[in-house]
């Protein structure tokens, strides 16, 4: 393999950061989510990155794991979203204001 | 019995002040409930006393003459380093006279209050307080050293404030007593600072100790300042000018206690205090010249004021004034005997008006302004005659005993060669006999001026009793000394000097231009008001503007309310109004405001947003990143 | 031309264009499109990367599962509803690109500091198999494995408890009007009947 890894670890760089954008920029808590499955998913490539770097597949163990608690809190995240909207009639995440102070 | 042993009565000393002060303690607590027994209870202190001092003398009479001294020591009351004062009593010839008459006297006073008093709300509390100034009256004239002295000094203050301000549901009341304790107040600070400079000199204020050894350790300076110092807190308590402007308001507090504390005994203080520091003073001569000039001046002050008052109370407070400038007339020429017995026959003969004057008003609805009263005499007899004695003692009626107290005190100034202070102080015997006459003609004589003159009546026999009885030793106590070398100047001998006899007129002549005196203001005052023949209005409006000055006092205390007591005001208003309010809890609000700005500054974080959260973990991870890169 | 490079230049691209799309799109559901794009490039950089199982659970559960079970919800809260675009919060926008982009730069920065950009030497590398992660998975890894099973169960009943509707008892009137009335009102926002009724 000739790419340096270097450029699958910017290449997550970025990605990262543009999840961190989503999740400030947007008001739909769905979107938010989904940033931050972006930003997860650039944590897992780095992951697999650095696997491959050291030829320990401790890293490709740890992405997949990461995976499964991803899905598990996909669920669970979802299931919040889904009460949140029962209460407010939206997903606009600026209606949750109750802990103003 | 050996000179040296201790007669037998003599150690129950102690419990001339301590009975009075147990049963003041006891009206305190049960006197409501004790009723009118709470006045009898309080007599009865009282007279126990009296009969105790009346032992005690009778054993101290049985000592000889020239070691007449019984000191007890009671207890120790202050041992700072080697500073020692004790609860210590003396008893010698001049602490002896003073409790016959604060018991005795005290002791008359308390049962007229007994009827005086009935029906008042605070009956219990009355007793009390007036046996706990009994109390402290017997412990400044039986105290060793000076600070028991001065106990009984500020604890006589405490019980005028208290007595003054009886009825202080009446605001001019509280006003009045505030006004007594404030003067005297200044007279006892600088008392203070003459306490203090003793110690400091002597080491010690014992009196012993400081008549022992005064001539060796002051100067003439020194006791000059002191012997001044406490001057000051004797002018103070005396009421003599400057510091005289609290008596006469004091006249708001009842009749007894005007009776007992402001003719009797608490004004008297002031001269026992001089009386007894003698020996200061005489080492710094100015200082008896000093109060010479003060008593003088007061006398004839106090006797033109006496003259334009139209409260019946009013003219015995400045009679008072006057006759304690007599007195201290009397110790600033070393007259001590003179002086003392002048005391002793002003206690009577004051006492006694005061009384009858209380008694007049109880018989006229409470009223005080004399041009209401008038035709008296018949209506109220035992009051007007008793009363009338007094009066005559007080204006220098022979035999009575004003006559011949007088008459020794413008003797030894004419025989001491100071033509001048005896002219003048005969002008004040003029005043003096004039104002008493102005007072008993306006009162019991002439026609009626009022509905309630006209309908008057006697007092109770509970009061008009003592009013009789102070009525004879008025008239007979003349007894002590008819001259100035009599009897009770033999017994003050080895205690105070008498003042030196010398050239001058001879006592017959003196004593014939006293009696001309006397006769001649009661003479003019009958004329002018008792007769009435003279219109009295007119006559008034062509005397002005003097009846309005002395009735005014001569405006001292309006001086003193523009020159000290306003801006005092102004002073504690800034203090209250500015100082307090805005800048002290100012400050404390700021705090509180201060701590309310920063939480509502730091509760705008709490937007409600969670973006604005989230903005603040990112940025948070952001710079820890940056800061982990960047360090060395 | 070595054939991982090409494949790396032109999927590293495509992933940030779609990643940088999901990011602007109003429409929740384009959004939702864009992410399973990206998901699918970084599957294909997997594959670069020698893990070809890897590769196979992204697009089967990230992918799959996940992307379809947003889609779901989406539907579920409203599909035509499209963003308010206006920023309540002030500096917001700002605050975020410039976060973004400082955070894209520290990371290059500490990737240059740390890994460099040169290009390694091949690490004789076992392969990221279906075998050998198995291999790895049921012995070194056994303990973790049994554990997130068990998350995956806690979080299926948490959602379905999260998501229940409350039960209320049944109003005389209801009963004998034979049908229930509105839901009991939620406090706040909520008003009877708005937005559109969800069942479940």
């Amino acid at each position: 393999m000739r790419t340096p890894i270097a450029y699958f670890l910017v290449l997550s760089g970025i990605l990262f950061s543009i999840g961190t954008a989503g999740v400030l920029l947007r008001k739909n808590a769905l979107v938010i989510f989904m940033s931050v499955e972006l930003q997860l998913n650039a944590v897992n490539l780095t992951l697999v990155a650095f696997s491959r770097m050291h030829g320990d597949l401790g890293g490709q163990v740890l992405a997949f794991f990461s995976m499964v608690v991803a899905a598990a809190e996909v669920v669970v995240g979802l299931a919040i979203i889904v009460s949140v909207y029962r209460r407010h009639h939206s997903v606009n995440v600026d209606e949750a204001r109750e802990l103003s102070g | 019995m050996t000179p040296q042993a201790v007669p037998s009565s003599m150690h129950l000393l102690w419990l001339i002040p301590a009975l009075p002060l147990a049963v003041a303690i006891v009206n305190l607590f049960v006197g409501k409930r004790l009723g009118k027994l709470a006045g009898v209870l309080a007599s009865v202190a009282v007279a126990c006393s009296f009969a105790l001092s009346v032992m005690v003398v009778r054993d101290l009479l049985t000592m000889p003459a020239e070691s007449r001294l019984y000191i007890r020591h009671l207890f120790d009351w202050i041992r700072v380093g080697g500073f020692n004062v004790g609860a210590d009593l003396r008893l010698d010839q001049v602490s002896a006279v003073m409790i016959m008459v604060v018991t005795g006297v005290g002791m008359l006073i308390h049962i007229y209050a007994i009827g005086y008093m009935d029906g008042d709300p605070r009956y219990g509390r009355f007793f009390a307080y007036m046996n706990l100034f009994v109390f402290f009256m017997l412990i400044l004239v039986l105290g060793e050293n000076l600070l028991v002295l001065y106990l009984g000094w500020e604890g006589v203050g405490l019980c005028s404030y208290l007595l003054i301000g009886f009825w202080f549901d009446k605001t001019e009341n509280a006003v009045a007593a505030k006004k007594a304790f404030i003067t005297t107040r200044i007279g006892d600070t600088l008392m203070l600072v003459g306490l203090a400079l003793i110690a400091q000199k002597f080491g010690t204020l014992d009196f012993t100790v400081i008549f022992g050894t005064a001539a060796g350790t002051l100067t003439k300076d020194a006791a000059t300042v002191i012997s001044l110092l406490l001057f000051a807190g004797a002018v103070g308590k005396s009421a003599q000018l400057p510091l005289h402007v609290w008596l006469p308001d004091a006249m708001a507090g009842p009749t007894p206690v005007s009776a007992l504390i402001h003719a009797a005994t608490m004004v008297t203080a002031g001269v026992y205090l001089v009386i007894r520091m003698h020996p200061l003073f005489e080492i710094s001569g100015v200082a008896l010249t000093v109060v010479l000039i003060v008593g003088l001046l007061t006398a004839i002050y106090a006797a033109t004021c006496a003259l334009g008052q139209d409260d019946i109370k009013r003219v015995l407070a400045y009679s008072t004034i006057s006759q304690l400038g007599f007195m201290f007339m009397a110790v600033g020429m070393r007259a001590y005997a003179a002086a003392m017995f002048m005391l002793v026959a002003h206690a009577f003969y004051k006492a006694l008006m005061f009384l009858g004057a209380g008694s007049v008003m109880h018989g006229t609805h409470d009223q005080t302004d004399m041009n209401r009263f008038g035709g008296l005499l018949k209506p109220m007899p035992i009051t007007a005659i008793t009363f009338m004695i007094g009066a005559a003692a007080q204006a220098g009626v022979p035999p009575l005993a004003g006559f011949f107290a007088k008459d020794a005190i413008l003797e030894i100034a004419d025989h001491s060669g100071r033509i001048g202070i005896y002219v003048l102080g005969s002008a004040g015997a003029f005043l003096s006999a004039a104002y008493i006459g102005r007072m008993v003609f306006l009162t019991f004589f002439g026609a009626p001026r009022s509905q309630d003159a006209a309908h008057a009546h006697e007092s109770p026999a509970v009061m008009w009793f003592p009013l009789a009885v102070l009525a004879a030793g008025a008239a007979t106590i003349g007894w002590l000394n008819l001259t100035p070398e009599g009897r009770l100047s033999e017994w003050l001998r080895p205690a105070a000097a008498v003042a030196v006899s010398g050239p001058g007129l001879s006592t017959g002549v003196l004593l014939a231009i006293a009696v001309a005196i006397t006769a001649a203001a009661l003479l003019l005052t009958w004329w002018i008001f008792g007769s009435g023949r003279v219109d009295r209005a007119a006559f008034l409006d062509r005397a002005e503007p003097l009846p309005r000055l002395f009735k005014n006092g001569w405006y001292i205390d309006q001086a003193y309310r523009t020159v000290l007591v306003r801006p005092s005001e102004v002073g504690a208003a800034i203090t209250a109004q500015v100082v307090d309010a805005k800048i002290v809890d100012g400050a404390f609000n700021a705090i509180g405001a201060g701590t309310k700005r920063l939480a509502q500054a730091g509760r705008r974080i709490q937007t409600g947003y969670v973006r604005s959260y989230a903005l603040a973990i990112a940025l948070g991870a952001v710079a820890l990143l940056l800061y982990v890169g960047v360090r060395p | 031309m070595p054939l991982d490079n090409v494949v790396f230049w032109v999927f590293a691209p495509i992933s940030v264009a779609s990643a940088i799309a999901m990011l602007v799109m109003r429409n929740a559901v384009h959004a939702a499109l864009f992410l399973i794009v990206n998901f699918f490039c970084i599957a294909v950089m997997y594959l670069l990367l020698d893990a070809p199982f890897l590769f196979a659970v992204q697009i089967i559960v990230y992918a799959g599962a996940i992307m379809v079970l947003f889609l779901f919800v989406i539907m579920l809260l409203g599909v035509d509803r499209t963003e308010d675009l206006r920023e309540r919060l002030a500096g917001q926008r700002i605050a975020a690109v410039v976060l973004g982009v400082g955070a894209a730069l520290e990371i290059t920065m500490a990737i240059r500091a740390g890994v460099g950009f040169a290009r390694h030497a091949p690490v004789s590398f076992v392969g990221g198999s279906a075998q050998a992660l198995a291999a790895k998975l049921f012995t070194t890894y056994f303990f973790p494995f049994e554990v997130t099973s068990i998350l995956l169960i806690v979080a299926a009943i948490a959602a379905m408890v999260l998501a229940q509707r409350k039960a209320r008892a049944v109003t005389l009137a209801e009963a004998a009007a034979g049908r229930p009335e509105a839901p009991a009102p939620a406090p706040a926002a909520a008003g009877a009947g708005a937005g559109p009724q969800v069942v479940p």
